[in-house]
This record gives structure tokens, sequence and C-alpha cells, in this order.
């Protein structure tokens, strides 16, 4: 057990890390944007437009609807891209406070629909999946959990959702996602404490219990 | 004092992070080791956790760049700076291009070693252009006197071919004075027979040529 919080602290401190390296170079490439620089506006987006699909498609659960919403953050990134400041920290947690405030948009414009939609539907998919067997393979499971994954997020609140994605899937710090939901910190550790446990009850529910061997 | 459910719920988090202090942790675990339902409970966040971590990115569609920069910057100038110079230096690096260059190079290789062309290292001299001309000059002269030879050759066997063993196109005419013993007059070679073994050789040389670029076939003595 203490092994397993001593492998969860080492993660986290490689990936605070990574994303400390990655903020200088990303400071001056928005420089470069601001003075008409196309080539460093193409490596901005290189950089982060498959984490920013990612994030889009963990919260939507469509994949097109991810493309579609990962191309409407970077035009809106780059139409804003004068406003951006240090002070709302790395570039990375900018773009991603742009892409939560567009999902949050996005979540509100579809909520009609997803209303009238019969939750059925969602239901049948699971089922669908279950039927279908496990597959033998590690990498065909993995994906099988993807899946169930992405069903189970769906059911969540998007309080909770946005924060868990920002988490355990975007692996963000909680100081970066206090800035990227504009919450209290403790409000963010509340929701993602409340989210997991929220995620493993409806996957137990589903029938899924995840595990984990490194 | 022991902690209950709702405490193990509240601290989860906390816990699987490790967060809490000596006295805390403890406490959390005195009592989910002992409650079934919150043991049940911290198993599978963990699981949770650990899974997620492990999930892989999903894979972005392939038109998702190209798009937000054609939404952005719009369609990139193709002629302006080093990159345009240099953009095509980028299908070096893929492997079908390495493919593609070693199947030319033994191609090349094949060719040469069937035109008799012999490899060295080149000289001083070799690159004067009056050398390079003549050079280019001697081979192109060589190549089309072999293919001239070699088509020549292939038209003596060939007559040689079809006075031993006549085509069927030349029996057909010789088989109709045998029918008709009326016309003792008549030569026992057709008269069409030497135009038809021409025209024939005329194709054949025709289709030849098709498949051997070398060989100028209109210029042929």
């Amino acid at each position: 057990m203490l092994i397993d919080t001593f492998h969860y602290v080492e993660a986290e401190r490689h990936r605070g890390l990574e994303a400390n390296r990655q903020l200088e170079p990303e400071a001056q490439l928005v420089q470069q944007c601001l003075r008409g620089d196309g080539a460093a506006w193409e490596e901005l987006v290189r950089r982060h437009s498959r984490r920013i699909f990612n994030l889009c498609y963990r919260f939507t659960n469509q994949r097109q609807e991810a493309e579609d919403l990962s191309q409407e953050v970077f035009m809106r990134v780059y139409k804003t891209l004068g406003s951006y400041r240090d002070i709302y920290g790395a570039f990375g947690t900018w773009v991603t406070s742009v892409t939560r405030n567009l999902l949050i948009d996005h979540y509100r414009r579809t909520r009609r629909d997803r209303l009238t939609d019969s939750m059925e539907d969602v239901t049948t998919q699971v089922e669908s999946k279950e039927s279908s067997g496990m597959r033998p393979d590690h990498s065909a499971a993995v994906t099988e959990l993807g899946e169930h994954l992405q069903i189970a997020l769906a059911k969540l609140s998007p309080d909770l959702r946005e924060a868990v994605i920002l988490r355990d899937l975007e692996g963000l710090d909680y100081s970066e996602i206090r800035l990227v939901l504009e919450v209290p910190e403790g409000t963010v550790k509340s929701r993602i404490n409340r989210g997991r446990i929220e995620l493993a009850r409806v996957l137990t529910e589903m029938g899924i219990r995840p595990s984990y061997r490194n | 004092m022991n902690w209950n459910c709702e405490q193990i719920e509240a601290s989860l988090s906390d816990y699987l992070e490790g967060a809490l202090t000596p006295e805390e942790a403890a406490q959390f675990v005195a009592h989910s080791s002992t409650c079934a339902q919150c043991k049940e409970l911290v198993a599978s966040v963990r699981g949770l956790i650990g899974a997620m971590h492990a999930l892989e990115p999903v894979a972005a569609p392939v038109n998702l760049m190209p798009a937000i920069l054609n939404s952005t910057i719009g369609p990139r100038p193709s002629s302006g700076g080093w990159r345009a110079w240099f953009g095509w230096t980028r299908v070096i690096l893929q492997p079908r291009f390495a493919y593609g260059a070693l199947t030319v190079l033994i191609t090349l290789g094949v060719v040469s070693q069937a035109l008799g062309i012999q490899w060295r290292m080149p000289t001083v001299a070799d690159l004067n252009p009056v050398n390079l001309y003549r050079s280019a000059d001697r081979t192109a002269h060589l190549a089309y006197a072999k293919g001239s030879k070699f088509v020549g050759d292939l038209r003596v066997v060939y007559e040689i071919r079809s006075r031993l063993e006549p085509s069927e196109q030349d029996e057909t005419p010789q088989k109709a004075p045998a029918a008709a013993p009326s016309s003792p007059g008549q030569s026992k070679t057709p008269i069409t027979s030497p135009l038809n073994r021409a025209e024939s050789v005329e194709n054949y040389l025709t289709r030849l040529a098709s498949g051997v670029w070398i060989v100028p076939v209109r210029s042929m003595p």
C-alpha cells in the first residue's frame, strides 16, 4: 500500500517536472506567435492538439463533437492569444481553461437534446458491450475499460466529471485545476474525491471492477 | 475516537495520495480494514485511479491539426522561407523512400551490368565538360549500336525460323492451289507470302520496340 502511494507521488512529481520543462519554451512560442510567426503557432498546436482532443472526447464521449470542439478551442485561443498572461499559469493550463469553458458552454447548449434522449440508449450500449465478451489480449481489455469508463463518466455530473478528467486522465495538479475551474482548492479536492467514488460506484453497477497491475 | 464510514469516504483521495498525517492514516486503516464496505470502496477507487492513469490517450484524428491550422492561420504558404525549399526532405525520412531508393539502385546496377558499364572512382579529368560529353556520346552510340545489333540478330533469327517452320499464315495460301488442281500454271509459292512475312517482321519489331525503348524502329536499315 505504501509502495503504491510512493509510486503515485513519484509519478506526480515526474509529471510536474515535465510541465515545468515545457513552460519556458511555450512562453517564447506565444511571443513569437504574437509577432506573426506561423511556425510557432503550428508548434503550439502540435503540442496541445492531442491533449485537448482527449479532454473533449473524455467529456463528450463523441469523437466528432470532440473534433469540432478542439478546433473551436484553438480558434478561440488564437483570437485571444494577446490576452494571455503569465498570471493565468502555464500556457497549457490556460488552453485547458479555455477548453473547459467551451465544454461547459457546449454542455449547456446540448442539455435539452440530452434530456430528450432516453437513458435506455446508454443502458443498451453497456449491455451490448458486456454481451460481446472479454477479448483475450490486454490491449483489448484496456480499450474495453476505456469504453466503459467513457460511459460511466457520462453519468457523472459535469462538475465531478471535469474534475476527475483533469486530475486522473489529464494529470493536472490541484493548483492547475484550481486555475482552470476557478474554484478554491478545497472544492477541487472535494469534487475529485466525490467524482472518483461516484465513478467507482457506477462502474460497479455496470459489473466492471477496474484493477491496475503495474 | 474511531473514524466512521463518512470520514473514510471524505478522506479517501487524501489517503490514496499520501496526504494524510500518520495519525489520520492509522485511523483510516483501522476502520477500512475492519469495515467490509469501506474496504471494498478503497480497493475499487484505488483500482480505478490506477486504471485511469494507465489509460492511453486517444489518438487524435489525422486531419485535426491541418483543420485547426487552416481555421486559424489559413492555408500555409508553400513558397516562403527555408521550409518551402527543404520541405521535400521530410519525405526522405520515411522508410518507404529508403525502400524505393534501394530498389532504384539495384535496378540501375542490373541495367548497368547488362549494358556493360563498368563503374570506377571518378578522377579530376572525368569532370572536364569535354570528357563528360565524349563519355556520354560514346555511351549513347554504344547503346544504340548494341540495340541495333540486338534487333538485327533477332530479325535474322526470325527469318531463319520462319523459313524452317512456315507459319500457319503461310500454310493457308499453299493449301488453296492443292485444292484447285485445275490451275497448273500457278506457282507453289504464293505471291502474298513474302509480303505477309515482311509485315509480320514489321509487327514483331514494332512490338519489340514498344518494350525496348532504345531501339529506333523507323530508322532501322
